[in-house]
């Protein structure tokens, strides 16, 4: 695959691609635009590996969600992370309307374990259907449905309606 | 649709415009393209292999199968043990045997290419 074929594949993805990655960094847009840089890099160099069995997009989303595993499991990311949270939660300018709106939301979604929140995101905002999500996460459909029913009792514990 | 479920859907993340994203991704592209051009080469040396590993396994199963056929055991062996039976067909093949190994282990390279090429097929990374 070219280049600029590439180019305009990720073109199209690229906007669902950083909501994805911004739902599961809870909010922190600047490292959910470099984790999704990294996984464009890596779909790019295994761009001749696509054998099309699948939709582009489930197959990029699937290699952006290992890039997320990688980097949460490098060392030091706990605490990195916090140290984000912290400076997101400050309101400063007018980008704090927006974060006010998701910090409840965003401070939910970092309390439940990851398989419920990655079910979450790519179920509630991504749209994608139960069997797009096994794809991605290389699970039974039954584990998706498990962990999405888990993931929104999780929540609810901590999202004031 | 229960009250969280709309709550979710209603609080989709927006991410922010930025213009320089792909621009950026694509001089990462370029800054790669080196390494993508090795792991295409590899790519098709890896299929090749697969191919001649395929045909030697059947070629050397056709031969197997003709020698088998062409010179076949002994019938009289066949109504004595296991042992004996074993020892005779050794001694009547043993000019041969050294196809059996060589056939098996190019199926068993053909299988391992093979099943490294089904597992990549996701671009599980």
């Amino acid at each position: 695959m070219t280049q600029e074929r590439f180019i305009d594949l990720i073109r199209a993805e690229q906007e669902p691609l950083r909501r994805f990655l911004l739902g599961l960094c809870c909010g922190d847009d600047a490292l959910a635009d470099d984790i999704a840089q990294d996984a464009l890099v890596r779909a790019y160099v295994a761009s001749g590996k696509f054998l099309g069995l699948s939709k582009f997009s489930t197959w990029l989303f699937r290699i952006a969600y290992n890039c997320y595993i990688d980097h949460c499991r490098k060392p030091g990311r706990a605490h990195a992370a916090l140290e984000s949270r912290e400076a997101l939660a400050v309101p400063s300018g007018d980008a704090s309307d927006g974060r006010f709106r998701y910090q409840q939301l965003y401070q939910a979604l970092e309390k439940i374990p990851e398989k419920e929140k990655v079910a979450i995101v790519l179920f509630y905002f991504e749209d994608k259907s139960i069997k797009e999500i096994s794809a991605i996460l290389d699970m039974p459909a039954g584990t998706v449905k498990y962990h999405l029913s888990s993931g929104r009792g999780h929540l609810k514990q901590y999202i004031q309606l | 649709m229960s009250e969280l479920e709309q709550y979710l859907k209603d609080h989709k993340p927006v991410v922010k415009d930025d213009p320089t994203f792909l621009l950026e991704a694509q001089r990462r592209m370029e800054a790669v393209s080196g390494i993508k051009d090795e792991v295409d080469r590899q790519r098709r040396h890896g299929r090749w292999a697969l191919v001649i590993a395929l045909c030697a396994g059947l070629i050397l199963g056709v031969a197997v199968s003709a020698v088998a056929f062409f010179f076949p055991v002994n019938p009289e062996s066949m109504g004595q043990g296991i042992l004996d039976s074993l020892r005779l067909f050794l001694q009547d093949y043993r000019e041969y045997l050294l196809l059996l190994p060589t056939a098996l282990l190019a199926i068993a390279l053909a299988l391992v290419l093979f099943r490294n090429k089904k597992g990549s097929a996701w671009g599980a990374l």
